[in-house]
């Protein structure tokens, strides 16, 4: 399952969780988050024992998305506490992302 | 959305072609991105005689042999450019502007005429340079922007992003006229780098500097690791194995686009060899259902 998160509760989310957690920062008119929302989709569906999985859409949540600095969507960090473990920018293929969680794991 | 291909091939040079003709000789239902003159390279080369079975011939005979070679085989061309390939996981979804085509293999054969990043491009990649507009223009309201235009169509781009932006700098890299909104300032001098700590600051040109929040990079021909997000690169060309086969599963590569030396024989090859690995890939992944 992947938690819509705000600016008004994306810290205990977070900060709060004992598993590391994924963010997908994400909008509505951005067609290569479109593409990449089915992949999170799955992975959370593989990985959602040991990882939580969040989406923040930026059109909403400015500050969030202003404080860790997000310029180009689709980005998906992994968090673990309140610690940025990795930034990927763009699109990726699964297996790629997969190999990114996992090694934070 | 329609039909999932088998195979979707990009690219109509020698490598494309000879892609085509093995999968569908292997019976595969495929289809075929590029344009009626194939390649131009091709087109214009005065003679060619390292090409077996084909002594002293020009680019157009070749070229022309290899039309009626395709159309005899029931193979037609799509004439569309693809802007994004992204892998889905079982799939590949082949974006056409709004379009979407789908195929469970993809072979790149796109040749190896794309621009050079500029400097720092690629470094500050998503850190205030991007490759499309209309994505992350929001992100940018009331921010200044830069947008480096290599066609008419990132006019358009521009003017969008205008619209939210507290201003906006237009670089044309073409000659002609700007259909641009008032309020876009253009600036006609050669961008040279892009500079920032951990964000993109400034592009420097020719002649003085911009301050800036973002550039846009907007170009015609994208480059392999833009068209297809996550895919390898190693020294300028895509990196495949001796089946052709890139790091992502599904995916492969053949002529030019994967290396020296840049020849039609080579690439043909390459492309026969690339189909065939697919082929074999689609055969074990219909044993696995």
């Amino acid at each position: 399952m992947i938690k819509e998160i705000n600016d008004k509760n994306f810290g205990e989310e977070i900060t709060n969780s004992d598993s590391i957690v994924v963010v997908d920062f994400w909008a509505p008119w951005c067609g290569p988050c479109k593409m990449l929302s089915p992949v999170i989709e799955e992975l959370a569906k593989e990985m959602g024992k040991e990882v939580k999985f969040a989406k923040v859409n930026v059109d909403e949540n400015p500050l969030i998305s202003s404080k860790y600095r997000i310029a180009s969507i689709p980005t998906v960090m992994v968090f673990s506490k309140d610690t940025v473990k990795e930034t990927m920018v763009g699109f990726r293929p699964k297996a790629d992302i997969k190999k990114i969680i996992q090694r934070n794991l | 959305m329609g039909e999932r291909y088998d195979i979707a091939i990009i690219g109509t040079g020698p490598a494309g072609l000879e892609a085509a003709i093995n999968a569908k000789i292997r019976n595969k239902n495929i289809i075929i991105f590029g344009s009626l003159d194939l390649s131009p390279k091709l087109v214009k080369a005065p003679k060619i005689n390292n090409f077996l079975g084909f002594y002293n011939v020009t680019g157009k005979d070749l070229k022309n042999q290899f039309a009626a070679h395709i159309s005899a085989m029931g193979i037609g061309i799509v004439r569309e450019r693809i802007n994004n390939v992204y892998a889905m996981g079982d799939y590949f979804a082949l974006m056409v502007n709004e379009k979407i085509y789908e195929a469970k293999a993809i072979i790149l054969a796109t040749g190896i005429e794309y621009a050079k990043p500029l400097k720092g491009e690629e470094e500050f990649l998503g850190k205030g340079v991007g490759y499309c507009a209309t994505c992350d223009a929001p992100l940018y309201k009331g921010k200044i922007v830069v947008i480096v235009g290599y066609n008419k169509e990132s006019e358009e781009e521009a003017n969008y992003v205008s619209e939210l932006s507290s201003k906006t700098y237009y670089i044309p890299m073409y000659k002609g006229e700007y259909k641009l909104n008032p309020n876009v300032e253009i600036i006609s001098r050669k961008p040279m780098e892009i500079v920032g700590d951990d964000r993109v600051t400034k592009i420097i040109l020719a002649q003085g500097e911009i301050i800036t929040d973002g550039i846009f990079m907007l170009r015609d021909s994208l480059s392999p690791s833009q068209l297809v997000p996550g895919l390898q690169i190693e020294e300028g060309h895509i990196k495949v194995d001796r089946n052709m086969m890139t790091n992502i599963e599904g995916c492969y590569a053949a002529g030019d686009c994967t290396g020296k030396p840049y020849q039609y024989m080579k690439a043909a090859g390459e492309g026969q060899v690339a189909s065939l690995s697919a082929v074999t890939y689609l055969d074990k992944a219909n044993e696995k259902k």
